[in-house]
């Protein structure tokens, strides 16, 4: 590094003369998965059952995350993402709430397992009532491992809370230098670094070598501006995907019926759902038509309408369930049903 | 199977409905029908091209005709069940592919600004060739001060043409410009049921159906079967939202040229631009500029010229780098050279104060 890069990357990350008692707090929320997770040796990329770091050691990795805001961490968890659920959620966004209100916290940051973060983000940020930054991270490869992504990350995020332009933007998710909306990311690779996208729409932004930039805004509501409140909520309705394919059988439907649970969501179809789909709601099920193709909205049709059936927008089925969830904790009306999948 | 018949008859009755309602269909909505009023300006464009025969996909290999806007009410009126249609014919601004000429932007700017800010006008579409839209798209979503929606929208293929997309084209153009969540988004391009940013559309293929795209970002909106639906709105500075005043600008913006920088280069066509005029100059390239081109760059900033690198990888910004900061040359975000171009050209009309341009750059 030139003496000029140097100066130039420690204006960047010192704010000048700040004394680290003024810094902005931001809080750090783990959950565990792949960016606290070790493998045997630093080329195990995709096997890494070796125990967990703990979210002061990401900090401790990071120094220059610590020059630009004190950093409280706060351990919700410490699992895989494939384990994570309401039961984590709920005290996860209420967390969330209590400490954003505090004046010193410029906003959080969520470690959290790949396979289902988007899951949680969006269900953040259908329900954390704040405009200040919520960045939701994790990594591709586990902290062990050579080129590992995860320090990069959290610098990415902890830069991201601490950009005026971040606020009000709902819940972000970053990895791999890019900012994504919760409201559309997903996750598209098995293991590559380039693995979250935002399909079709695209990413918000970017947290770039020399400084983070925002182009975009989501339109769908979120956080400050939701409607649903976890005032009182201990559990959510039990709501399951259930996924389309030739000759899928009704089975799962019925089955789910039986065992209890308030709503569907389709991805795809089967013409053996069509009856069990009409007995569903006639037992008070609610249906949802989601799409298992990855992009694109469920068009409302005459048919679906005629079906009494709600569309899932271009939500992948597993966040539809999400949206489900908590809609069902103020409606079961089908035209309501329909106005929230329409309006977040 | 009460249900299911009950299901049946709802679905026969909603089916009948919509058959007599396709039947009875008017070719314009009766008067006093209180839907949106558009204006659809014709600059011309494929989409006003009808070629001899139906196959000639990729533009006109015989005779070509561009008709008159009237042509796309008569041959397409389902645009009255979404708004009330007035045309107005400005293809005397085109060139010869049908986009807007350059040295007609500043008149096709102002007639839209008076459209735009008729209380009477709720959108406004104007067609374009496909060629140039993007970067015709991108200097009115700089100098149009209005949040009144203005849609830009093209054709791949000649209207004559099988499986032509220029009318479904024009009528999501225009259901977009009719839907009042268009408002305050800025100059939008509408293309293959697609809305994309005019900041950020830029045509992906030359004559496939997927001809306008976001790269690195993504689109904003979507014209669906049932409705249109923004997802997200751009946040860099807009429309309602510029300094750049239509009316102050000067009757010839000034002159900025575009140059590769490829690692062998010579200086002199960066010496020559200056020689020739230019005020300003966008160097785009994927790596850094050859020695002799940064001495070039060295005796034109001795000039006052201001220099804006942008990113031939066509995806990402030009980072701000200690290179490149004392080089004195401006990172051009993530602009394409054409806009980064148009940028600079207004930006000089203020200033030529570097630390200016480089806000400009930042905010635009």
């Amino acid at each position: 590094m030139s003496r000029i890069q140097a100066a130039a990357v420690a204006a960047l990350l010192l704010p000048a003369a700040t004394e680290a008692q003024e810094l902005p707090v931001v809080k750090l929320f783990t959950t565990g998965g792949t960016i606290q997770s070790l493998g045997k040796d630093r080329l195990k990329l995709a096997e890494y059952r070796e125990g967990r770091i703990d979210g002061a050691t990401i900090v401790e990795a990071v120094p220059e995350a610590s020059r630009l805001a004190r950093i409280e961490v706060e351990a919700i968890s410490a699992v895989s993402s494939t384990r994570m659920g309401a039961e984590q959620g709920l005290p996860l966004a209420r967390q969330l709430m209590t400490e954003l209100e505090r004046p010193e916290v410029a906003g959080a940051v969520v470690t959290h397992g790949t396979t289902t973060l988007e899951e949680t983000a969006y269900f953040l940020h259908l329900t954390v009532r704040t405009t200040k930054p919520v960045v939701v991270i994790g990594s591709m490869r586990p902290w062990t491992a050579v080129s590992r992504d995860g320090p990069l990350n959290f610098l990415g995020a902890v830069r991201t809370v601490l950009t005026p332009e971040a606020a009000g933007k709902g819940v972000l998710v970053l990895l791999n230098d890019t900012i994504h909306s919760a409201r559309f990311v997903t996750k598209r690779h098995t293991y590559h670094i380039e693995t979250f996208v935002s399909p079709d729409v695209g990413p918000l932004g970017f947290a770039d070598a020399d400084r983070v930039v925002l182009y975009r805004s989501p339109v769908t509501r979120h956080t400050a501006d939701t409607e649903f409140d976890l005032d009182g909520i201990e559990e959510l309705p039990q709501v399951d995907v259930v996924y389309g394919y030739q000759e899928a059988s009704r089975a799962p439907i019925d089955a789910l019926v039986k065992e209890g649970a308030k709503g569907i969501i389709l991805a795809d179809g089967s013409p053996a759902y069509r009856n069990a789909v009409l007995e569903a709601q006639a037992a008070g099920v609610v249906v949802v038509q989601g799409s298992r193709k990855g992009s694109g909205r469920v068009v409302l049709s005459d048919r679906t309408a005629a079906r009494s059936e709600i569309t899932a927008d271009n939500l992948h089925p597993q966040k539809a369930r999400i949206l489900l969830r908590l809609a069902l904790t103020r409606t079961t009306d089908a035209r309501e049903l329909q106005r929230i999948f329409n309006e977040y | 199977m009460s249900t299911e018949r009950a299901f049946a008859a709802a679905g026969a009755a909603l089916l009948a409905a919509a058959a007599s309602a396709a039947q009875e269909i008017p070719p314009l909505p009766p008067p006093g029908i209180d839907l949106p009023h558009v204006v659809l300006v014709s600059v011309g464009g494929e989409i006003a091209t009808g070629c001899e025969t139906p196959l000639e996909l990729a533009g006109c290999e015989s005779a070509r005709e561009t008709f008159a806007p009237e042509t796309w009410t008569r041959d397409l009126p389902d645009l009255g069940l979404v708004a009330r249609v007035a045309t107005e014919d400005l293809r005397a601004f085109s060139r010869a592919d049908g986009s807007a000429a350059p040295e007609h932007w500043h008149g096709l700017a102002e007639r839209l600004r008076q459209l735009a800010g008729d209380s009477a006008v709720d959108g406004v579409v104007v067609t374009h060739g496909a060629d140039g839209l993007a970067d015709t798209a991108f200097f009115l979503n700089l100098v149009l001060p209005t949040r009144t929606p203005v849609v830009l929208v093209a054709a791949q293929r000649p209207w004559s043409a099988v499986s032509g997309d220029g009318p479904l084209n024009l009528y999501d153009a225009v259901r977009v410009a009719a839907d009042p969540a268009a408002a305050g988004k800025g100059v939008v391009v509408v293309a293959n049921q697609e809305v994309h940013a005019a900041r950020d559309a830029r045509r992906t293929s030359a004559y496939r159906m997927d001809g306008f795209g976001s790269v690195d970002l993504g689109l904003i909106g979507v014209a669906d079967p049932d409705i249109v639906r923004f997802f997200t709105e751009p946040t860099r500075r807009h429309t309602h939202r510029s300094e750049f005043e239509l009316a102050a600008l000067p009757e010839a913006l000034p002159a900025v040229e575009i140059v590769a920088a490829v690692p062998d280069a010579p200086g002199r066509l960066i010496d020559a631009s200056v020689a020739a005029g230019a005020k300003g100059l966008v160097v785009d390239g994927a790596g850094g500029l050859s020695g002799g081109q940064l001495e070039a760059v060295r005796r034109a900033h001795d000039q006052g010229i201001v220099v804006v690198a942008t990113s031939a990888t066509r995806g990402g910004r030009v980072p701000e780098t200690s290179a490149l900061s004392e080089s004195g040359i401006i990172p051009g975000d993530n602009l394409t050279p054409g806009k980064a171009r148009t940028l600079l050209r207004l930006a000089l009309t203020k200033t030529s104060d570097p630390v200016e341009i480089r806000r400009i750059f930042g905010e635009y």
